[in-house]
């Protein structure tokens, strides 16, 4: 098992210095630069150089490329161009927006998804599969965009039950300090209840707009799990001899069905990272996805490599947990 | 099989569908229940004003951004030696109580309030203003961190160059005692004082900058200054929280104890914290939300005095565009009073001059501007030899200004007019820092929208940028000797009816040349809550808040 991690853990080194090459590229190939943004609309060509120059802009691709990973190895993420703000700090105040966000979705997805893939797969071409799938294909064609802000229109503005953007109140977020960044959590471990339904409060609608792909894809694929299982034959066998119903689906079907949801989940959950992008920015989440988002838009290079960095990270660290809790599932499973 | 999975299916159904239906009914609840925001603390509540901002500050350094996110929290913190009066362009006293030149105009004494103290309790004085100044235009000052990233272009921009260098306007800073500093010029600039007043230039304390060193400005060390409010927090891509100045100068003011500023990108979003009410109030709309505020009995919706232009820059290096006659017959082909109807309603207004109304002092009263008319257009370009038209590139912004909240369709009227009489326009754009930059390469692009905010009060910050020396590379260096001449001599000259003058007669000759045809200019719309009394905007785009009280 620790050979495995190990060996795993080498195979990043190749699929990081990828992503590093990818981020470094594309973003140079954007037009325009940060010395552009920062000098201002009525700046001349001369102070636009020597901005380059300051910026160390002005220098080789290959030798601005080398100097970026050799930071990232000494975990050196530069500061920002346009605000001077070191991109770990940044990092650190924001990384926990975006994960309680994509927490939270991912529950909504599974909570949902899950019973809605099985009851459709026992339900196979009846119309609450249909109804099923049709929402389930909505929830994943649906533009974030376009459902964040219908979302915030129906149950902010029209019904005012829910705070339309932020993660915090005004009143709250005066007397409340975090202590871990998590303000959920932070509410509970401070014992503040008002706090606790403030933040819950906020985070409903964004979770809710953030859950509807992963909802989607993970009732998809439980249906289909399910629809294989359960036409094997000990589902049959355990029928015959008079297993309740709720056993034979919840303890011989959908656990035999929870590999590839698994697996699922655990992509999907990468994906709302970068999803988080535009779900932060219609929400005025402080997250890290509204910050690459800036970041893209000034051409501020230390923040977006940064961003995507500490993304492809987690996202491959995921996987990894992900392909290590196979075991769990299923006891066959063995790493060598 | 079939047979028997039906039956298994049958079998299913009574067993649990009935207790996930109700666990999912129960998830409902409580997320509807869980929290109102109306009795959670979510809402704006009295003695904090809540105002929305269209994004994040770049830095709390001043001098040293120019972007109004960040402008707008300068100048909460921060006050200035001369400050605009509410709503107008006309100066008052700020840090300074008074200020005079020299009879050869050449030096500016500027009197300094005394007992001013910074937030962080050091002593506001003549040596703290220099520091300041020392920072911005000495690139060799210790304090000026440019090693760090450090910048200060807007300095050079507006005073030409930085110390020492051959085109900088100021020659020293000399603090003569404790309340008193002058500025030596290299000549005389009669909208010093006004150029001074610019929102950029808030002074800050010497020891506060000294103790974050680089890291001034961010979020970790925030900002002192003198201002009605003192920075209490800053969480990154949220909010700024700032805090009643006890021992603020101005006495009576702020008139909130509290001023939380959320940093809300979308205007959409914006618009829906508001009428939530989570927000008293908030700029930067889109003239098309405006029919939105006006049903909504809660709020009001405010423009604000308009101080920008938009245009059409026709640049005279490309051939058709090279022969005047051509640009005019272009000004007869649009449409504009229409066209500025059509995508701004009333806020906003199309005049044939290139300064807004506000300095109708540096307007001619004389022009009258190009009607429109396809007739007289064609026969313009017939005279200059185009009576069948020509093909002509028309670059569009790919962005929302204040001047241009939706370039594309508004690019897309103009192909129209001037498609009717000939010109075929064919539309393009790309990437907006590329846009900016690719303008200025030479030969630049035939003709293209842009437009100008700006940064003091006085109509030589809308004319010598685009028509002074060096500010015509964007259309070919396009030069008239009389305008450098009348242009130059506005700054040197005092005298205001000498100006106004001047003024008029640049007005006249670049409405006969048309290298930037005036388009509009808007007014940016504003939205309050009924409940925010004493915001009187400032048309140079950013205020202070400290009139403004909540009901």
């Amino acid at each position: 098992m620790g050979q495995y991690i190990f060996k795993r853990l080498l195979g990043l080194v190749p699929v990081l210095l990828g992503i590093t090459l990818a981020v470094f590229l594309l973003l140079r190939f954007i037009p325009g630069d940060p010395a552009i943004v920062l000098a201002g609309e009525r700046a001349t060509p001369d102070q636009i150089a020597a901005l380059r120059e300051q910026l160390g802009l002005n220098k080789p691709l290959l030798f601005q490329y080398f100097a970026f990973l050799g930071n990232l190895l000494q975990l050196n993420f530069g500061n920002s161009l346009i605000s001077g703000i070191p991109v770990i700090d940044e990092i650190r105040t924001r990384w926990t927006a975006t994960f309680e966000l994509a927490i939270a979705a991912m529950l909504i997805a599974i909570t949902i998804g899950i019973p809605a893939g099985v009851m459709a797969a026992v339900r196979k071409n009846r119309w609450l599969d249909q109804v099923l799938m049709a929402g389930s294909l909505l929830g994943v064609s649906i533009p974030v965009y376009w459902l964040g802000l219908l979302l915030v229109y129906l149950f902010a503005v029209t019904l005012n039950w829910l705070p339309p953007s932020g993660r915090i109140g005004i009143e709250s977020g005066l007397n409340f300090q975090p202590i871990t960044g998590f303000y959920v959590l932070d509410s509970l471990l401070r014992l503040n209840l008002p706090v606790f339904s403030d933040v819950v409060s906020h985070l409903v609608l964004p979770a809710l707009t953030l859950s509807t792909i992963p909802f989607a894809i993970v009732a998809r694929i439980t249906r289909s799990a399910m629809l294989d299982v359960l036409n094997q034959d000990y589902i049959r066998t355990a029928k015959a001899k008079g297993v309740p119903d709720r056993l034979v689906i919840f303890r011989h079907a959908l656990k035999n069905a929870l590999l590839p949801i698994n697996t699922t989940i655990g992509l999907q959950f990468g994906t709302l990272l970068g999803g988080a992008i535009l779900t932060e920015t219609i929400f005025s989440w402080s997250g890290i996805g509204s910050w690459i988002y800036d970041g893209i838009l000034a051409r501020d290079y230390p923040v977006v490599q940064g961003g995507v960095v500490f993304i492809a990270v987690v996202f491959v660290v995921i996987n990894l947990l992900v392909d290590l809790s196979y075991a769990w599932v299923d006891p066959r499973i063995q790493y060598r | 099989m079939k047979k028997f999975l039906k039956q298994v299916r049958y079998q299913f159904k009574p067993a649990w569908q009935p207790g996930f239906l109700a666990a999912l009914l129960t998830i409902a609840f409580l997320i509807s229940n869980c929290s109102n925001p109306s009795t959670s603390g979510g809402t704006a509540q009295s003695g904090i004003l809540v105002y929305g901002s269209s994004g994040q500050p770049i830095n709390l350094e001043s001098g040293n951004v120019t972007d109004g996110n960040s402008l707008i929290v300068h100048n909460q913190i921060y006050n200035r030696l001369i400050e605009f009066k509410p709503g107008t362009t006309e100066l008052q006293p700020g840090l300074a109580t008074s200020w005079t030149a020299s009879p050869d105009g050449k030096i500016w004494t500027f009197k300094l309030r005394q007992g001013v103290k910074f937030h962080d309790g050091t002593e506001f004085n003549a040596n703290a203003v220099k520091f300041n100044v020392d920072r911005w235009w000495d690139k060799n000052s210790p304090n000026g961190y440019r090693n760090a990233g450090k910048t200060y272009e807007i300095w050079e921009q507006i005073f030409g160059g930085s110390k020492g260098e051959p085109n900088s306007l100021l020659q020293n800073v000399v603090v003569t005692d404790k309340s008193t500093i002058q500025f030596g010029l290299k000549q005389p600039f009669a909208a010093f004082p006004s150029t001074i007043a610019s929102g950029y230039f808030g002074i800050a304390s010497p020891t506060a900058i000294q103790k974050a060193g680089a890291s001034y400005g961010t979020p970790a060390a925030g900002a002192v200054g003198t201002g009605a409010f003192v920075f209490k927090e800053w969480r990154s891509g949220d909010r700024i929280v700032l805090e009643k100045n006890p021992n603020y100068w101005n006495a009576g003011f702020p008139k909130s104890n509290q001023l939380v500023m959320r940093f809300i990108t979308d205007p959409a979003a914006r618009l829906a914290q508001l009428r939530a009410g989570q927000l008293d109030f908030t700029v930067d709309l889109a003239p098309d939300q405006k029919a939105e505020i006006d049903r909504d009995s809660n709020l009001t919706a405010v423009a604000r005095p308009s101080f920008n232009v938009g245009y059409l820059a026709l640049n005279p290096t490309y051939k058709p565009l090279a022969d005047v006659r051509v640009r005019q017959a272009i000004a007869h082909a649009l449409n504009r009073a229409a066209i500025v109807k059509a995508f701004w309603g009333d806020l906003a207004e199309s005049t044939p001059h290139f300064v807004p109304s506000i300095l109708a002092w540096a307007q001619s009263s004389d022009l009258k501007d190009y009607d429109y008319s396809p007739q007289k257009a064609k026969e313009l370009l017939a005279q200059a030899g185009y009576p069948n038209g020509f093909e002509m590139d028309l670059w569009y912004m790919p962005v929302s200004r204040p001047y241009f909240p939706t370039p594309k369709p508004i690019a897309e009227a103009f192909a129209a007019d001037l498609n009717a009489v000939g010109i075929r326009a064919s539309l393009k754009t790309k990437d907006w820092t590329a846009y900016l930059a690719d303008r200025i390469k030479p030969p630049g692009y035939q003709s293209f929208m842009m437009g100008w905010t700006g940064d003091y009060g006085d109509p030589d910050t809308f004319y010598y940028p685009h028509f002074g020396t060096g500010g015509t590379k964007d259309i070919g260096n396009w030069k008239n000797d009389r305008i450098l001449q009348a242009l130059d001599q506005a700054r040197l000259t005092a005298d205001q009816s000498a100006r106004s003058q001047l003024y008029a007669e640049v007005d006249e000759i670049l409405h006969r040349e048309v290298v930037r045809l005036p388009i509009v200019h808007s007014k940016p719309l504003l939205v309050s809550r009924k409940s925010i009394d004493g915001w009187l905007p400032s048309p140079l785009g950013t205020e202070p808040f400290e009139a403004i009280s909540k009901r």
